[in-house]
């Protein structure tokens, strides 16, 4: 478990970011990137001498003013459980994917949400669109049709 | 090159009878007996406690949950202290960190059995009263700096590398 995945589980919870200048920042998580950067909801803003302070509604910091954050105490356990929830979704998906989609045996499936024009399923209509080219060879997840 | 070579020490130094204490243990810091030298380092060091030094001149000590390939740094059950001259120390208890690993100047595993001997002859003193002290000593020593770094430029023409953010 990496630092960063430790961050993106936190979203939603309180936490204090000190950023290099000494100014703090005291909010919920919204969002976090690979970068680092994130965006807090209901902040209060601390200059680095403690003496003045804002609420700012929203913010967005860019992760390399980053010095350091803290988050509450509860967090390893419960990254920890949603971790151990999230495997057993996959494994659960995992094994339902194998039984509908019998034949597919790359496990490659197209999903619907995943654009293009023909999209070719794998349930066996065979072409829905009427305009698809290339008639139930689509299967690997590439959109081959040129318009 | 085969494993056998890799292994061989550098030195061919002859076995010394009287080896004074410093030098004992020395092959132990040559780089090739560590599997890893870079951020991966610190791999053995996760789940123990360590001491992290930040460029803020910060002392941490916590329990190395995880890192990543920046020196990002996740610590749990955190302690901050401050040391003060004339053998002061002050602790606060933190929780859980998240280090940004360009802030970390180094980090350390802490020997358990050891790690309480040095504060044992120092006197604790309050947090907030540590801090503020601290505080003021760092203010003294950019300031100080400051100053020497202009007379530096004026006399002789050469620039200070003090920075503000580096009070390791």
């Amino acid at each position: 478990m990496l630092p960063l995945y430790l961050l993106t589980a936190a979203k939603n919870q309180p936490m204090l970011v000190e950023l290099k200048s000494g100014e703090t920042l005291n909010g919920h998580l919204i969002n976090c990137d690979s970068w680092m950067n994130l965006t807090l909801r209901d902040v209060i803003q601390s200059s680095a001498g403690g003496d003045q302070f804002l609420l700012i509604p929203e913010c967005y910091v860019r992760g390399n003013h980053i010095k350091y954050l803290r988050l509450p105490d509860e967090i390893m356990d419960q990254v920890k459980e949603a971790n151990i929830q999230n495997m057993e979704q996959r494994n659960f998906n995992r094994h339902n994917q194998g039984r509908n989609n019998r034949g597919n045996f790359r496990g490659n499936k197209r999903y619907n949400n995943q654009g293009g024009r023909n999209q070719n399923q794998s349930r066996g209509q065979g072409n829905q669109g009427g305009q698809g080219g290339n008639g139930g060879y689509n299967r690997g997840g590439f959109n081959n049709a040129t318009q | 090159m085969s494993q056998a070579q890799i292994q061989q020490p550098h030195h061919q130094q002859q076995p010394n009878k009287n080896v004074d204490a410093l030098s004992q243990g020395v092959e132990d810091l040559y780089l090739e007996s560590y599997a890893f030298t870079t951020a991966a380092g610190i791999v053995g060091s996760v789940d123990r406690k360590v001491f992290v030094l930040l460029r803020d001149g910060r002392n941490l000590f916590g329990i190395l949950r995880t890192f990543d390939q920046y020196a990002n740094l996740v610590l749990q059950d955190t302690i901050e202290r401050i040391y003060l001259p004339n053998n002061r120390y002050a602790e606060a208890d933190r929780g859980v960190f998240l280090i940004r690993g360009e802030n970390v100047v180094m980090l350390g595993e802490l020997d358990i059995d050891k790690e309480d001997t040095a504060i044992e002859e120092m006197v604790q003193m309050p947090f907030n009263e540590a801090d503020k002290e601290w505080e003021a000593l760092n203010a003294e020593r950019i300031k100080l700096e400051t100053q020497r770094a202009k007379k530096l430029l004026k006399v002789s023409g050469l620039t200070s590398d003090f920075v503000k953010s580096d009070l390791y």
